[in-house]
């Protein structure tokens, strides 16, 4: 099995890409309480913890 | 609360890839070691946040966002006062007899340190203790899924039952600890942006506390006087009671976490562990407790949310899923159920893996069957993995038939686990101390617990030898019980140790202070235990100061 940190990052950009997928494509999606694009910037924010786990994982390999 | 399409995605996606860990960590299971223990050969990264994901069970996380709302940021003494400390001394002052001693498991350091007796007694109540927590905490989310989502609670039940026992029973320990890494950092990804939307949303930390009671934002200030605060304790108790039996009692010496530090690749690593789990188990308030607080303060608003009612006060037990119901769109409503679904998760596994090791290492290998090649007891460890879930299954179904019945037992265990830590601390520390004391110690505590709660009354509990005393809530009796559980274990193994024969010298080698030979580590000062204690102590201290 490759690093533990590439597995969880694969996971990560995979699950942040769907909601940023979702949050571009019904950009006008809101829970009752909620005025932002949550899945938009939750998505984002997914991504670029993706992006540090691969970037660690790869550095390590 | 409906659930979308993608939302059911998310979910499934992440059941693919913790079986796909399974899968792929099966390969690295040769022996009955690697599939208990991993071998030793887990880095420090990864044991440090399994250390903390197997506690971050579904009861917890839920447990602690209506704790939240209920007695406000006090809560977190569970954390900054009842976890970190303990956490800092296994590591600093523990985790070198542990780890030193090459024992696969709490119990059996037991049975190095003192006798077969007293490893016995801490095997069967921790092997049951662990069935029934894991049930429990099955039973509450198969409740809560039904309530919220209208899911049935035999499909939820079994489904996640399901898969935990696909994942351990492939790659035993590691695969279980490879799971608790994800799913930690789907507990933290899926809950921080609830936290973050909720107390935006109730004004942030001045917001809330405009709204709220000044006692629901201070941890210390309203502590002096138990009936000032909410949770009816006082600063004696709760520092002595939770910061000191119950939190070290657990901490220092339940298996379950013991087990994930004891799984690192060397001593040095072993030590760090729990300390390195102490960064993020300090600001694990933010996401679990502060959300709870931010509900309150939201419901003061009248803005929409509020809490399903129950019986005079309020279900507090839904603050998480109203609040993700209310502030969550499809999409992440997906991702914070599955990391809810994740945190349940971790702590199943994390029930399964330490009952299989002490099954089949302190009671299989060391009454049924001593001697016996290893392949045989890595078939024993598997089976008991199939065994372990089917019977949290079974208690689950008990617990939804009859609840009594595990409100006594959570009674008794935590009699049980009250004086633990006494005999632990003397064991590891005061080479005198024998067996015949600390399982005397141990059952004198265990049964002081139990009087102490027959003399007491609190919120209608206890008092069922003579009600003497009452305290102003369940939290306060807890803690007492604890309190006189733990002198009372200690003075009656202080007086039987002086009263038997000591084992000599040469048999406590590695296992108590003043015979175990502590090398020094040379190693960078970011390695270090100590240093890093020091910096975890520092901004605990700063953080209880700035929620003073």
């Amino acid at each position: 099995m490759s690093d533990l940190r590439v597995t969880i990052g694969l996971l990560f950009l995979l699950l942040g890409g769907i909601l940023c997928g979702l949050g571009l494509v019904e950009p006008g999606l809101r829970a009752p309480l909620t005025e932002v694009n949550v899945n938009l910037y939750a998505g984002a924010a997914i991504v670029v913890f993706s992006g540090v786990m691969l970037w660690l994982g790869k550095r390590q390999s | 609360m409906t659930l979308s399409f993608v939302d059911y995605l998310i979910l499934a996606l992440y059941f693919v890839f913790v079986l796909g860990i399974g899968w792929l960590v099966k390969k690295r299971v040769s022996t009955s070691e690697d599939f208990l223990t991993s071998g030793r050969s887990v880095p420090v990264w990864i044991t440090s946040l399994a250390f903390i994901a197997a506690n971050l069970g579904a009861q917890e996380v839920i447990g602690m966002c209506a704790s939240g709302a209920k007695y406000g940021i006090m809560t977190a003494h569970f954390y900054w006062l009842g976890a970190i400390p303990a956490m800092l001394f296994i590591g600093v002052f523990m985790m070198p007899f542990y780890y030193g001693s090459r024992a696969r498991s709490v119990p059996e350091y037991l049975k190095l340190r003192f006798d077969e007796k007293t490893r016995t007694l801490n095997a069967l109540t921790f092997a049951v203790m662990t069935i029934f927590s894991s049930g429990i905490s099955m039973y509450a989310l198969g409740l809560l899924f039904e309530l919220v989502l209208g899911w049935s609670f035999s499909a939820s039940v079994l489904l996640s039952a399901a898969i935990v026992l696909v994942y351990t029973f492939l790659g035993g320990l590691t695969s279980a600890i490879y799971n608790e890494v994800v799913q930690f950092f789907l507990i933290v990804l899926g809950f921080t942006p609830l936290s973050i939307l909720a107390v935006a949303k109730a004004g942030g930390w001045r917001g809330m506390a405009s709204h709220l009671a000044p006692v629901m934002t201070h941890t210390w200030r309203y502590i002096g006087n138990a009936s000032q605060n909410p949770m009816g304790v006082d600063a004696f108790g709760m520092v002595a009671g939770l910061g000191f039996v119950l939190s070290f009692g657990y901490w220092c010496t339940d298996f379950l976490v013991v087990q994930r530090a004891l799984a690192a690749h060397d001593m040095s690593a072993a030590r760090r562990t729990p300390i390195i789990a102490a960064f993020p188990k300090m600001f694990m308030p933010f996401i679990v407790i502060v959300p709870g607080i931010a509900a309150l303060a939201l419901m003061k608003m009248n803005i929409g949310y509020t809490l399903p009612p129950k019986g005079a006060s309020f279900d507090y037990d839904q603050t998480l899923t109203t609040l993700m119901a209310q502030f969550y769109p499809s999409g992440m409503l997906g991702l914070g159920l599955t990391a809810l679904m994740a945190s349940f998760m971790s702590g199943m596994a994390g029930n399964v893996t330490a009952f299989n090791t002490v099954f089949t290492y302190d009671i299989y290998q060391s009454y049924l069957r001593p001697n016996a090649p290893d392949q045989h007891y890595l078939w024993v460890a598997r089976l008991t993995t199939i065994v372990g879930v089917a019977l949290s299954v079974g208690s689950a179904y008990l617990a939804s038939l009859y609840n009594n019945i595990m409100d006594l037992l959570q009674l008794v265990f935590s009699f049980v686990n009250a004086p633990l830590f006494a005999t632990f601390l003397l064991g590891m520390f005061w080479k005198r101390c024998t067996g015949h004391a600390a399982f005397t110690g141990l059952l004198a505590g265990t049964a002081a617990a139990a009087t102490t709660h027959g003399l007491t009354l609190a919120e209608g509990k206890g008092g069922w030898i003579v009600p003497l005393h009452e305290f102003p809530s369940t939290m306060a009796q807890n803690f007492w019980i604890a309190i006189f559980a733990w002198t009372i274990c200690f003075i009656v193994t202080i007086l039987v140790s002086l009263m038997t024969k000591r084992k000599p010298d040469s048999a406590l080698r590695d296992l108590v202070y003043g015979l175990t030979d502590l090398k020094h580590e040379d190693v960078s000062w970011h390695q270090r235990p100590v240093t890093l204690a020091f910096i975890v102590g520092g901004l605990v201290i700063a953080l209880n100061v700035i929620f003073w």
